[in-house]
């Protein structure tokens, strides 16, 4: 029998299930406890955006967002390393973290773990640019804190079989 | 334990980093490391080394993880030589594929120092 998750969208976008991956991605690769702000980060204008699409069963995407100097902060935390400006080293990890929130989530349901495939990830960094999907299935986005640091995590859905 | 030859693939170095890091912190102190971003570069790398533990991300662009391996057991690389796949893909029809593919051990992004101590060690002195 085909699997379909037509009939499951509340499950699919539980917002705890997002919220649960940040966390874990967060501890368990950086040894921070990141927590979920009430309302959405405000992101500075040089920002960082890592893109994971998602193919299959769900079509989308997952997207991580912050300002450089968290970035540069998070890169840090990974590496050892320290970092003053975004390179490529800076992006390999923000595009890696988005690569793993990606599979986190979609891990929390079980028809999603097994039929959505992840692309590779693909950064862009720049000043004032939005991301903008127009109709979506659903979205989730939150604002996420750790230390004094802000970031955002999207989830855009615009298909669901 | 004496000298360990491991072959990293991913096409993160960041997260090549991360996984020597947390081989060195899984006990594996004489390390010597080869890296790869690519499954090509990867082959090319076991035709003229000898490692004794590969590990492999799976989703990488052009010849992804589990191809990778298909390669290794197709060409006789590494022979007896244990392959971990490190991944975001968490189902059991992907560590299935996996295994059937001929890996060993399945380490789950993200992941610990202590889970990478516990798949891997074990693989290192059976080998």
């Amino acid at each position: 029998m085909a699997v379909s998750l037509r009939e499951s969208v509340a499950r699919v976008s539980d917002p705890r299930n997002l919220d649960a991956s940040v966390e874990e991605v967060f501890r368990l690769m950086l040894g921070i406890e990141c927590r979920r702000e009430a309302g959405l980060a405000t992101v500075e204008n040089e920002s960082v955006t890592a893109v994971v699409g998602f193919g299959g069963l769900l079509s989308g995407a997952c997207v991580f967002r912050s300002g450089a100097r968290t970035a540069l902060k998070i890169a840090a935390q990974m590496t050892g390393m320290e970092f003053d400006s975004i390179d490529d080293t800076v992006k390999d990890g923000i595009g890696e973290i988005c690569n793993m929130l990606a599979g986190a989530w979609k891990g929390k349901v079980p028809e999603l773990a097994a039929n959505c495939g992840l692309s590779v990830p693909a950064v862009i960094t720049g000043r004032d640019y939005n991301l903008h999907v127009q109709a979506p299935e659903f979205q989730l986005h939150h604002g996420y804190r750790f230390d004094e640091e802000v970031f955002e995590v999207t989830i855009v859905c615009d298909g669901l079989q | 334990m004496s000298e360990i030859r491991a072959l990293i693939v991913d096409d993160s170095s960041v997260m090549r980093k991360i996984v020597e890091r947390a081989l060195r912190q899984a006990g594996l102190d004489a390390l010597v490391v080869h890296e790869a971003g690519t499954g090509t570069e990867g082959l090319e790398l076991l035709k003229a080394k000898s490692v004794d533990l590969i590990l492999s991300d799976i989703n990488m662009p052009a010849m992804d993880g589990l191809e990778f391996l298909r390669q290794i057991r197709a060409q006789n690389l590494a022979e007896g030589v244990p392959v971990v796949m490190i991944t975001t893909e968490s189902s059991e029809e992907h560590v299935k594929e996996a295994i059937e593919a001929g890996a060993q051990g399945y380490i789950r992004k993200p992941f610990t120092a202590e889970q990478v101590k516990e798949r891997v060690l074990p693989l290192v002195r059976a080998a």
